[in-house]
């Protein structure tokens, strides 16, 4: 859809002509445009089209008898408005009166206070005297909303924008009003908590102490805290956050507000795993294993003895680099693996490598869409991912487009997607063969048949049809957020000619609006790649003077003996990895396993002979790229715990023990020699990417991204997706609370999945199987146990398992067809 | 001229069936409007000078004029929520002679252009609704709805949808929202209805009286319509009269009628000759006038000069003997009860007015407390989002203004009382007299 | 709980100390797979949700449904129509509790709605309330309440029964009115508005 053109128009507020954009909100324009504020309550353009129910921001608008709600009303060319008549300071007292009649007045004991909007308005606008000596309105209080939201009812001004943010926003529709008139309230149904992946924005969204954080609560005020401005590295949506920090601790997390980024909103393990950051299970001095028992030791000793068995291992060491790797850690580890030990076995994608050609073609910048291109395209082909789950905060930006631009959003995917209510189509294929799917769609858009190649995925033909109809009659803008888990796997090259002859056929290269958007496994999977972090490409996604091994040959090669060292950079290959039978068996032959880890997660406590304390997201400096190319800082907001040290410091001191060294002495010194070197970076400086960061596909440098072979690709036939014969396909699918931070974030340990076993009714009844039951899903002797989940909308013949929890994890299973009974 | 037509034949056994209405000349006027063109159709409305019914006044003709052309889907959407206190017109209409809504409805619809249509009536009208169904379902049997009706290529459907006790429901937007499946709060205008209504189509909002009128327009033709009532209140009008007066009911009469022959003359004014202590106009939301005011003619502009609004059509009479604490006391209770809550003024005005009445009742309150009452209705009045406040306030306001000395006599018995009850009680514990 | 001393007039509101049990699951929208629902319910909402161009605008219905099966919108019977319509329950909360005609605690089936708005109360509804009140006590099975304007003021004072209105009632009336209501029989036929004729001379004159 195309963006709305700002067209200026002229107004006159209080005496000064101001210009603003044409069908901007009078508060809205006025503050900007103006520098006249006025108050508002139940106004925030983020929730939504504006509701004028507070009244707070009555203003006189000439040749309009009755008073107009400011936030409602958008400016015209030629309006003239009063915001400081005795008509309009008369109504602000009354409506303050009003809002403040029922409202405790206990902001001594507020958590709100000092940063309460309620407070603001009522000194810049209130009357300063209230005539009620009624009975207020009385809750208890306070009461839990949720294990992470504490609601006081008593200081609740109903100005809905919490309500309208569950029903408008995060579409959960799960807080709503009961009762009507004075009676109202906010609440859950028959007291069910609030839990949902987004439900901690509406923290920030009320303008009064009703809402708050159960983990920050009475944990500071607001004149006891800095804000420290960064990015949360917990997925690859990145969204810009601002810690609240006292006494070097992360006390909160907030928003920071990016259009282009995070359009304001944080997902809950975003705003709550912070905690993870003081617990005490975190790794905060190195540790090395000895007779069995890991034990903390110097960092002396750990540095020179991981120095000593590298030098040893040489160029028969292996590293995975895990995605909070960032670029200037990759970079390092790059030096110390390529130019120090000889080895090019490293690898930042757990899929296997994918052709360089492909990669360069996939990431070419002509062909990358924007995160806010999701919201104002055409359509949105959201195509082998689950946003909520791999990068939550796109899922709100979807919704927003639906609701708001009319996106059309298509989804295909193998599990049933929770954007499929908001979907214009949705079509299932079989789990792994997005392949058959892409190729089924991009076939059928090219008018040749497709119908072989929908069997093959195990997708109804007429699901392709359809799709293929809608991405044909949507308009020029057309985005494919697509999931890394596409092109992973042994047809992992076949599978990006097919997405590359997709997006061919939609002409979306070159296309203002339109693109691929991937969204990789980890949350700085673009950077490491960009910076060579791969075991077939140099800096630059430069041609690499020799070829590595990939994930999954290192691997084989550490079970084999070839290889007997590793370094996990911030990976655990068996949360990570596909495999988990394999990683064990090459982490119990590798004689050196090196870990840099902020949790014992169980390859690096089971296999670890030493392990170097990670740096949390709040401690570490450095940059990382946004899927959608945004190079982005990381800032340090808090002291680094315990006994962490810097990990760029650490890898450059590894290599410089091993006797090459980077004489890197800062990390920025480390970030300027990546700008110098990635030739489609050039000219950067960290002051350019400053806070907002920058896309590196919209400068000028972007012309000297290596050139790529272009679509179309003849494709040989995808393999037929396996038959179920009476087991069933196994799919797997890594949770939003499947990370280690939350399991370790005292707030949100709840939430941390376990294992649930997810099926159709028709197979379950077919299974005799009964919903909530134990069961145990086996496959080659391995076996996997959980609850059965029945699922109306879960396709038969499909079983749905999770990844990268401990335990029971799907990656413990070999598909693709596994056996289903109660257990 | 005659000014019955809402209420020929009302009594009529079976009038409420097609047969009936039909043999009494009912649907003869929808064929003759399906004939006529769009423009010329809404400029014989316009022309008849009808004004809304429910409560508002606007012409009904202009209205249906705003709703823009297009292939968008458009909606009449008939308001029988009859919800405003002393209103009771639209439920005999609608029990006794559905159809006639029912053919005036589908002019309507064929007017702008709307081929679904629905009837919001309020849930407390069971059997009412039950009527109207089943002359939907009849008008539906008989071709009047449906595909291509009466060979006019035009395709209409209607539904009854019922509310569920919502007095805010009657307001239009409010009305729309609950008829989407929604809590009942009014919604910002503009947009308007007319531009973005029911399912944010284009709607036509019409009183069940308003539609209901519609037939006798295209039968007596504009001028014939007009030249009922006064200048600027054309037509007849449904008073729906109770309170204290000795004939209740609903009285068909023209517009500019005096209200003394109302309240005197059809309802034969307050029994055992008590005085009229005052009387609402049109419905609990409006100005109270006095006995001061009983020539004032029962016309939309004779009613807005005395000071007040014609609003739906109801008098309420209220006799010397009622009190005006008592008045005032049930007009807050009802008001901040009905208060849908979205809008801060509203909501905490009238539950602030009522608790303040309640004290007066109790015996705890001062004539300053009249004072801030009056400030009160003064701090409603034109903040609020719809006008549920003001409908409060305005004779919340007129009551205090007009009748403050029996106000402040009866705070002063009340008191008085209450120290006396106070006192009583002190002595009877602590065992003295004072 | 619920007996705090410290407010002891009646400023506590409905809700007044609704907290989340954490021990329950989030009320998302149930799974059509696992609900288990009636099917003259079923019936009832998919037949509601026919009405109109938009599924969800059928709330007012598919509520009244609900409460026709449990005699009140018992939160079983809102998880089950909220499976049906693909929403969560407390979409439908919402909107039952905004509502005077949504009763969410268990209540007589039998309704009697005593208007005891202005019209009426000028002809003594305050008295009829308190003595039908006092008819019916405790009754589990009859629901009593003084209720906003019904549109009967002609018939004042009055009451709906069943959704029958009947009118007016004097006081000597009541317990001959409630004797009827408490054995199912038509409440006073004679007064019932429905066989009323209109008050207007002119129509009767005809
Ligand atoms: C609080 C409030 C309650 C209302 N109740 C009703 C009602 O019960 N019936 C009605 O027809 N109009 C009612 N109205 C007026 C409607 O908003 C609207 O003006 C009317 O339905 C338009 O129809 P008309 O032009 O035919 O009168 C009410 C308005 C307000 C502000
Ligand atoms: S809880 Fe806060 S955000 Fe929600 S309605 Fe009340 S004041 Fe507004
Ligand atoms: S901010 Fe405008 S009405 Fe609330």
């Amino acid at each position: 859809m195309p963006r709305p053109v700002e067209k200026l128009v002229s107004l006159t507020i209080n005496g000064n002509e101001v210009q603003a954009p044409e069908g901007m909100m009078l508060a809205d324009a006025a503050l900007k445009y103006g520098d006249v504020e006025i108050p508002v309550f139940c106004y925030d353009a983020k929730i939504g089209p504006p509701v004028g129910a507070c009244r707070m921001c009555l203003v006189e608008v000439e040749g309009i008898p009755k008073m107009q709600a400011g936030c409602s009303v958008a400016v015209t060319d030629g309006m003239v408005v009063h915001t400081d008549t005795p008509t309009v300071k008369a109504a602000q007292e009354a409506v303050l009166e009003f809002i403040l009649i029922n409202h405790p007045l206990d902001c001594p004991v507020c958590d709100k206070g000092g940063e309460c909007p309620l407070q603001d308005n009522a000194f810049g606008w209130g009357g300063g005297l209230s005539r009620f000596i009624e009975p207020k309105r009385h809750f208890e209080k306070p009461l839990a909303l949720s294990p992470l939201i504490a609601i006081d009812r008593e200081r609740c001004i109903l100005c809905y924008r919490c309500v309208r943010y569950s029903q408008e926003v995060a579409e959960d529709d799960q807080l709503v009003l009961e009762e009507r008139g004075a009676d109202t309230f906010v609440t859950t149904f028959d007291g069910h908590p609030y839990v949902a992946p987004f439900s901690g924005n509406i923290v920030e969204l009320c303008p009064v102490g009703a809402l708050t954080s159960r983990p920050y609560r009475f944990r500071a005020r607001p004149w006891d805290i800095e804000q420290a401005g960064s990015i949360c590295t917990l997925c690859p949506a990145q969204c810009n956050v601002s810690f609240s920090v006292r006494d070097e601790r992360v006390l909160r997390v907030m928003a920071r507000d990016h259009e282009g980024v995070d359009d304001g909103w944080l997902c809950d393990k975003g705003r709550f795993a912070y905690q993870a950051i003081h617990v005490d299970e975190r790794v905060t001095e190195p540790m090395m294993r000895d007779g069995g028992e890991l034990r903390p030791v110097s960092w002396e000793v750990a540095i020179e003895t991981a120095a000593k068995l590298l030098k040893h291992a040489g160029a028969n060491t292996g590293a995975l680099v895990g995605g909070e790797t960032t670029n200037e850690e990759g970079f390092l580890l790059t030096h110390l693996m390529r130019e120090t030990l000889g080895s090019n076995d490293l690898d930042s994608r757990p899929g296997g490598a994918l052709d360089l050609d492909l990669l360069r073609a996939l990431n070419a910048p002509t062909l990358q869409a924007s995160v806010p291109d999701l919201q104002y395209a055409h359509a949105v082909l959201v195509l082998d991912c689950e946003p909520v789950d791999d990068a939550p905060i796109l899922d709100l930006r979807l919704r927003k487009g639906v609701r708001h631009h009319n996106v059309k959003l298509l989804i295909a995917s193998s599990r049933a997607s929770s954007l499929d209510e908001r979907a214009a189509h949705s079509a299932r294929f079989a789990p792994g063969c997005g392949e058959a799917f892409t190729a089924a769609l991009a076939a059928e858009l090219a008018g040749q048949p497709s119908a072989s190649l929908a069997a093959a995925a195990g997708a109804d033909a007429d699901d392709v049809v359809a799709l293929a109809a809608q991405l044909r009659d949507a308009g020029e803008e057309v985005v494919i957020l697509w999931g890394e888990r596409l092109t992973s796997g042994e047809r992992r090259n076949e599978a990006a000619r097919a997405l590359l002859n997709l997006a061919g056929q939609l002409s979306i290269t070159d296309q203002e609006g339109a693109g691929l958007l991937e969204i990789p496994a980890g949350t700085n999977s673009r950077g490491l790649r960009e910076v060579g972090v791969l075991p077939n490409a140099s800096i630059g996604l430069g041609d690499a003077a020799q070829q590595g091994r990939d994930a999954e040959q290192i691997a084989e090669a550490l079970a084999a003996g070839e290889l007997n060292a590793v370094i996990l950079l911030h990976s655990d290959p068996l949360l990570d990895q596909p495999s988990s039978a394999l990683w064990k068996s090459a982490l119990g032959k590798a004689s050196t396993v090196i870990a840099h880890a902020a949790f014992l997660t169980p390859a690096v406590r089971e296999y670890a002979n030493i392990i170097f304390p990670a740096e949390s997201y709040a401690e570490k400096e450095g940059t990382i790229v946004h899927p959608d190319s945004r190079i982005q800082r990381l800032r340090r907001s808090i002291a680094r715990q315990g006994e962490t040290r810097a990990e760029w410091a650490l890898l450059a001191e590894l290599a410089a023990l091993i006797g090459n060294d980077p004489k890197a002495l800062t990390c920025s010194m480390v970030s300027a020699r990546i700008f110098d070197q990635v030739p489609f970076y050039a000219g950067l400086s960290l002051d350019l990417i400053g806070g907002a960061g920058i896309r590196w596909s919209e400068r000028d440098a972007a012309a000297s991204f290596p050139s790529a072979p272009a679509a179309p690709f003849q494709l040989d036939a995808p393999p037929a997706a396996a038959s179920p014969n009476g087991l069933l396909r196994l799919g797997s699918f890594r949770s939003i609370w499947a990370s280690p931070e939350v399991e370790a974030s005292p707030a949100l340990a709840f939430l941390h999945p376990r294992q649930r076993v997810e099926i159709s009714p028709a197979d379950a009844e077919r299974l005799g199987i009964k919903h909530g039951e134990n069961v145990t899903v086996a496959s080659n002797g391995d076996s996997v146990e959980g609850l059965a989940q029945i699922r109306a909308n879960a396709s038969d013949g499909t079983v749905f398992l999770q990844t990268s929890i401990p335990g029971d994890s799907a990656a413990l299973l070999d598909g693709p067809l596994v056996e289903v009974k109660r257990s | 001229m005659t000014d019955t037509l809402l209420f020929e034949h009302i009594d009529e056994p079976g009038l409420n069936t097609i047969d009936v209405y039909m043999a009494r000349g009912g649907y003869t006027q929808l064929p003759i409007a399906l004939k006529m063109k769009r423009e010329d159709l809404i400029t014989e409305l316009t022309g008849s000078g009808l004004r809304g019914r429910g409560g508002a006044g606007f012409p009904m003709g202009r209205k249906a004029s705003f709703i823009p052309k297009g292939d968008m889907q458009k909606y009449v959407v008939c308001n029988a929520d009859e919800s405003e206190p002393g209103t009771f017109k639209d439920r005999e209409l609608i029990q006794k002679n559905p159809h006639q809504l029912i053919e005036g409805l589908i002019i309507a619809a064929f007017a702008i252009d709307a081929t679904i249509n629905y009837i919001y009536i309020r849930g407390e009208y069971d059997q009412q609704a039950d009527i109207l169904d089943a002359a939907i379902a009849e008008a539906r049997e008989r071709g009047m709805l449906g595909e291509n009706i009466f060979g006019s290529g035009f395709d209409v459907q209607l539904e009854l949808a019922r509310g569920a006790g919502a007095y805010i429901c009657g307001e239009e937007t409010g009305l729309l929202d609950s008829l989407e499946g929604k809590r009942g709060n009014p919604r910002l205008k503009p947009p308007f209805p007319a531009n973005e209504g029911l399912f944010n189509g284009p709607t036509l909002i019409n009183n069940v009286e308003t539609l209901s009128a519609i037939p006798s327009i295209i039968k007596l033709g504009a001028e014939g319509y007009a030249a009922i009532g006064v200048k600027d209140s054309a037509g007849t009008k449904l008073v729906s009269i109770s309170g204290n007066v000795q004939r209740p009911g609903n009285y068909e009469v023209a517009l500019g009628t005096s209200s003394r022959e109302l309240i005197y003359g059809l309802a034969g004014g307050p029994p055992d000759g008590r005085k009229v202590k005052c009387w609402f106009p049109g419905g609990s939301s409006t100005v109270v006038l006095t006995a001061d005011d009983l020539d004032v003619g029962y016309d939309y502009d004779s009613l807005e000069a005395a000071g007040s609004a014609l609003g739906s059509g109801a008098i309420i009479v209220v006799d010397e003997t009622q009190s005006v604490v008592e008045l005032a006391y049930k007009l807050a209770k009802f008001y901040s009860h009905e208060s849908c809550g979205k809008c801060t003024p509203c909501r905490e005005g009238t539950r602030w007015t009522f608790h303040m009445v309640e004290r007066i009742k109790e015996g705890t309150a001062t004539p300053m407390d009249l004072d801030i009452m009056a400030a009160v209705q003064d701090q409603i009045i034109g903040h609020c989002l719809c006008v549920l406040g003001d409908a409060m306030a305005m004779p919340i306001g007129s009551l205090i203004a007009k009748f403050r000395d029996e106000f402040e006599a009866e705070i002063e018995t009340n008191r008085n009382a209450r120290e006396a009850q106070l006192a009583a009680q002190f002595s009877a514990a602590e065992g003295i007299t004072v | 709980m619920a007996d705090v001393k410290r407010f002891t007039h009646d400023s506590r509101i409905p809700g007044w100390d609704r907290a989340a049990d954490l021990d329950k699951e989030p009320a998302v929208v149930p799974d059509a797979a696992t609900t288990e629902v009636p099917a003259e319910l079923r019936a009832a909402i998919e037949d509601a949700v026919r009405r109109f161009p938009v599924g969800d605008s059928a709330f007012i219905p598919v509520l009244y449904a609900v409460q026709e099966q449990y005699g009140w919108c018992s939160p079983e019977g809102i998880i089950q129509a909220a499976a049906v319509l693909g929403r969560t329950p407390a979409a439908l909360t919402a909107v039952a509790t905004f509502y005077d005609m949504f009763e969410m605690e268990p209540l007589g089936r039998k309704t009697v709605y005593v208007c005891t708005n202005i019209s009426c109360s000028l002809c003594g509804a305050d008295e009829l309330l308190e003595a039908l009140e006092g008819e019916f006590g405790e009754d589990p099975d009859v629901n009593v309440r003084g209720f906003e304007c019904l549109g009967a003021c002609d018939i004042a004072p009055m009451a709906s029964v069943n959704g029958a209105y009947v009118g007016p009632i004097a006081l000597n009336e009541v317990p001959e009115l409630a004797r009827q209501i408490r054995e199912g029989e038509d409440p006073l036929p004679a007064k019932q508005m429905i066989r009323r004729p209109c008050a207007d001379p002119k129509v009767a004159e005809k």
